[in-house]
């Protein structure tokens, strides 16, 4: 330590901040593995699933359904697990064109496609009539890095198809999510 | 889940990403002195730590295993017993289960309990299981689990979440992820 040679200014103040400095370094060092080890009341704060895995989708035209997930950073889902499908009674829905996921070796899945960021999809409209409203749930899974999964949830939202020509619908919320975040 | 819980862990999460070293200091220090105090730090969420608390919601509870028969929990009392909340889904839980397979093998006959809650379907968990092996229980809670483990602080109800609850009947740590090799040896130094 060279503190004191250098602390020529105001000495005290300095050797006192420096120090409280290398304290908090230190004990920040300390603290990390240990809040990562789950020591009571130092946990990883996790984000609850819907806001790690936000969904949201609109119609982009009658026979066009696009789906979105933004994941939180330090978070992935799954792509084998993602599946999207209409509430019996309304139109249904074609084969989900999942874009392709980042190739990961899993231990015990094997070979997996993962999804970070954010996640497009498009889905097919099978027999849908502009100005019907179609129920869509999407289930997901996913995880996060510090080690930990959340169950595979549904999340829903009803979107209206929209007339020929008129162009997109509004981006469509789960009920949920809108009311953590926005209210 | 509530709005209030929801506005704490967010706000928690985002100090977490773009942050700051200021708040990480913040952090630290903080969960250092209430450490050194031998207090534990009170969450920002509402609920408090169950830690110390008599594991009555574990004991009174009853679930099938593998094989269908209702097993109460209570019958481990006792004993040192670690509850394992998992599913063949995640798999940071089936990564850490072979060290438990292990401490079982070492420690059971010293009053080393481990039990593992599935919140998982029946046929996979009796399918996991028997592929790597298992040699302690297996009880199939299914979601229900996930609320049982949430009244013992898995706020976020994610996996794997683990209980030791100790031979007087209570919590000695929880655990939301991986438990170390180091804290399990740790724990069972200190309380076997």
């Amino acid at each position: 330590m060279d503190l004191l040679p250098i602390s020529t200014g105001s000495p005290p103040k300095r050797v006192l901040s420096r120090a409280l400095a290398a304290i908090a370094a230190a004990l920040a060092l300390g603290a990390l593995p240990a809040t990562a080890a789950g020591v009571p009341g130092l946990e990883p704060k996790l984000l609850p699933a819907e806001q790690a895995f936000r969904f949201s989708a609109r119609a982009l035209d009658a026979k066009t359904l696009e789906a979105r997930f933004d994941v939180a950073d330090g978070y992935y889902l799954y792509r084998d697990r993602m599946t999207f499908a209409a509430a019996t009674g309304g139109p249904t829905l074609g084969v989900a064109a999942l874009p392709p996921g980042k190739r990961k070796h899993d231990e015990f899945f094997g070979d997996v496609e993962t999804y970070r960021g954010s996640v497009v999809v498009k889905v097919p409209v099978v027999d849908g009539t502009p100005g019907q409203s179609v129920v869509v749930t999407a289930d997901s899974q996913g995880c996060a890095d510090i080690g930990v999964c959340y169950p595979p949830s549904a999340q829903q939202v009803r979107l209206t198809l929209p007339a020929l020509g008129a162009g997109p619908g509004p981006v469509v919320e789960p009920a949920r999510a809108q009311k953590g975040l926005f209210k | 889940m509530t709005d209030q819980t929801s506005e704490h862990l967010l706000v928690a999460g985002a100090s977490r990403g773009a942050a700051g070293i200021p708040r990480w200091l913040a952090v630290a220090l903080a969960g250092a002195v209430a450490l050194a105090a031998g207090v534990f730090v009170a969450r920002t969420t509402a609920d408090s730590s169950p830690i110390g608390q008599e594991a009555s919601a574990l004991f009174g509870v009853t679930l099938p295993d593998l094989e269908g028969r209702e097993q109460k929990l209570e019958q481990w009392k006792g004993k040192l017993l670690v509850v394992n909340f998992w599913a063949t889904w995640c798999a940071p839980c089936r990564e850490e289960m072979p060290q438990f397979i292990k401490a079982q093998t070492e420690f059971g006959a010293k009053g080393l309990q481990f039990v593992g809650i599935a919140v998982d379907q029946a046929d996979k968990t009796q399918q996991f299981a028997k592929e790597i092996g298992l040699n302690y229980p297996a009880l199939v809670g299914g979601m229900g689990a996930m609320q049982l483990s949430k009244t013992l602080g898995n706020e976020m109800m994610a996996l794997p979440f683990t209980v030791v609850v100790g031979r007087n009947g209570r919590i000695l740590h929880t655990q939301l992820g991986p438990l170390k090799q180091a804290q399990l040896d740790s724990l069972l130094s200190k309380n076997l």
